[in-house]
């Protein structure tokens, strides 16, 4: 049961709310559905939505996001093209208007979409605590490590980001597997791979076999199932309502491969 | 516990009224300013039939803690009439037999009417995903996608009529 909504108006009272044990919430789309049972702790909340943190900036080619951006203003900022339709693949329209960019670096998976395409564009995160502030790749970032003020990335090259999300529905669903990369090529060949992975874990997975396998090749249908092979051994899916553990390594490489080559 | 005031302009009109910090945006609009439109489904924020205009935006007031909207507007399916005359997306409803149980329908038409002040024509498609946050267990989906298309053609009907008048 709650006992308290804090609502602060910077982010150093959050951080002393947050520092007493309370528990931090952007939308609330994810705590929230655990605390309408009346059961479940936490019992503090402190809300980020007067804190400051909202907003997209733009120097030169880094994007700065704020914690608190709603996956909505994300959705329609024609500045982030390649994010506009990964924001539009999570939940539904009255989820995006409450969820938030941060948010959704905690979203347990298979949600959490984000957080996927984010880990591919190399993106970090200011974190902030009572001994400071620092950042951190999202990659690495886990529960508790501070509350997290904003999300920094570069953008990427013109279509060198690919997106894939096969969920059972087009529209509001959870992941099967999802697939975010940035991959640079020159002259046919692969130079760079980013390629992080949703659905099929316990949490974001960073593909670095399926990279390895990539770099100093040719996208073909031959590499590209190769790769595919590779990442076998770094999925862990699980069975859940939405496809069984089997299913979703079944269908991995052809994602892997719709994401990569487009077919 | 602390309990403490918040302020809502609800429909246009302005509202203050006691808050637990359990109660959400929907508990606080049901049990306090008995406004029933909104429904409470699966406390999830996975059905949609909460939905309400916050600041103009369609949310699940569901999973929002009143405590953080102090000061915001809310617009629910109680707002929409003027006086006896119906908004085109509630007359396009009952003509068209968009509702079978009613359960979903404040919903629905709250995320219709979103959908359209964005987007005055919108393709089935975009009715479609406009609307995938919102659960029918009827499973009439076909007449409500026709009823909010329908409430799009009259509203745009009415545009066109009022620029040549």
């Amino acid at each position: 049961m709650l006992t308290e909504v804090h609502v602060p108006d910077d982010v150093s009272a959050a951080v002393r709310l947050l520092a007493g044990g309370a528990t931090a919430i952007g939308g609330g789309t994810c705590v929230l559905p655990w605390l309408n049972d009346y059961a479940s702790p936490p019992t503090e909340l402190v809300s980020l939505r007067r804190a400051g943190l909202s907003g997209i900036r733009l120097h030169g080619d880094t994007v700065e996001i704020g914690a608190a951006t709603t996956l909505a203003q994300v959705e329609h900022d024609d500045r982030l093209e390649d994010l506009n339709a990964v924001v539009r693949s999570i939940a539904s329209t009255p989820v995006r208007n409450l969820a938030t960019v941060g948010g959704n670096l905690f979203a347990r998976q298979p949600h959490g979409d984000l957080a996927v395409a984010l880990v591919a564009l190399d993106a970090r995160v200011t974190l902030v605590d009572e001994t400071g502030s620092r950042e951190l790749p999202v990659e690495e970032l886990t529960n508790g490590a501070g509350l997290v003020t904003t999300v920094t990335f570069e953008l990427p090259r013109p279509g060198t980001f690919r997106y894939v999300k096969a969920a059972r529905r087009r529209y509001n669903s959870a992941s099967l597997v999802t697939v975010a990369a940035t991959v640079t090529e020159e002259e046919g060949t692969v130079t760079g791979a980013r390629i992080a992975l949703g659905g099929v874990g316990p949490r974001v997975i960073r593909a670095h076999a399926v990279e390895a396998a990539l770099v100093g090749q040719e996208l073909t249908a031959d590499t590209v199932r190769a790769a595919g092979e590779a990442g076998r051994g770094e999925i862990e899916p699980a069975d859940d309502a939405y496809a069984s553990a089997w299913y979703r390594t079944r269908v991995f490489p052809v994602h892997l491969r719709r994401a990569l080559l487009g077919h | 516990m602390p309990v403490r005031i918040v302020n809502l302009k609800v429909n246009g009109v302005d509202q203050a009224f006691m808050a637990k910090p359990e109660t959400t945006l929907l508990l606080a609009l049901r049990e306090q300013l008995g406004l029933t439109g909104a429904k409470r489904g699966c406390a999830q924020g996975a059905c949609g039939s909460c939905t309400v205009l916050l600041d103009g935006a369609p949310v699940v007031s569901c999973l929002v803690p009143a405590a953080t909207v102090d000061g915001s507007a809310v617009a629910t399916v109680e707002g929409l009439a003027d006086g006896q005359e119906l908004s085109d997306v509630q007359q396009a409803f009952i003509d068209g037999f968009a509702t079978q149980c009613g359960f979903c329908t404040p919903g629905m038409i709250m995320s219709a009417e979103a959908l359209l002040a964005r987007n005055p024509d919108p393709t089935a498609d975009e009715v479609n995903e406009a609307i995938s946050g919102n659960v029918c267990r009827c499973t009439g989906y076909a007449p409500i996608v026709s009823a909010i298309l329908d409430a799009a053609r009259r509203r745009r009907d009415r545009a066109g009529q009022e620029a040549t008048r």
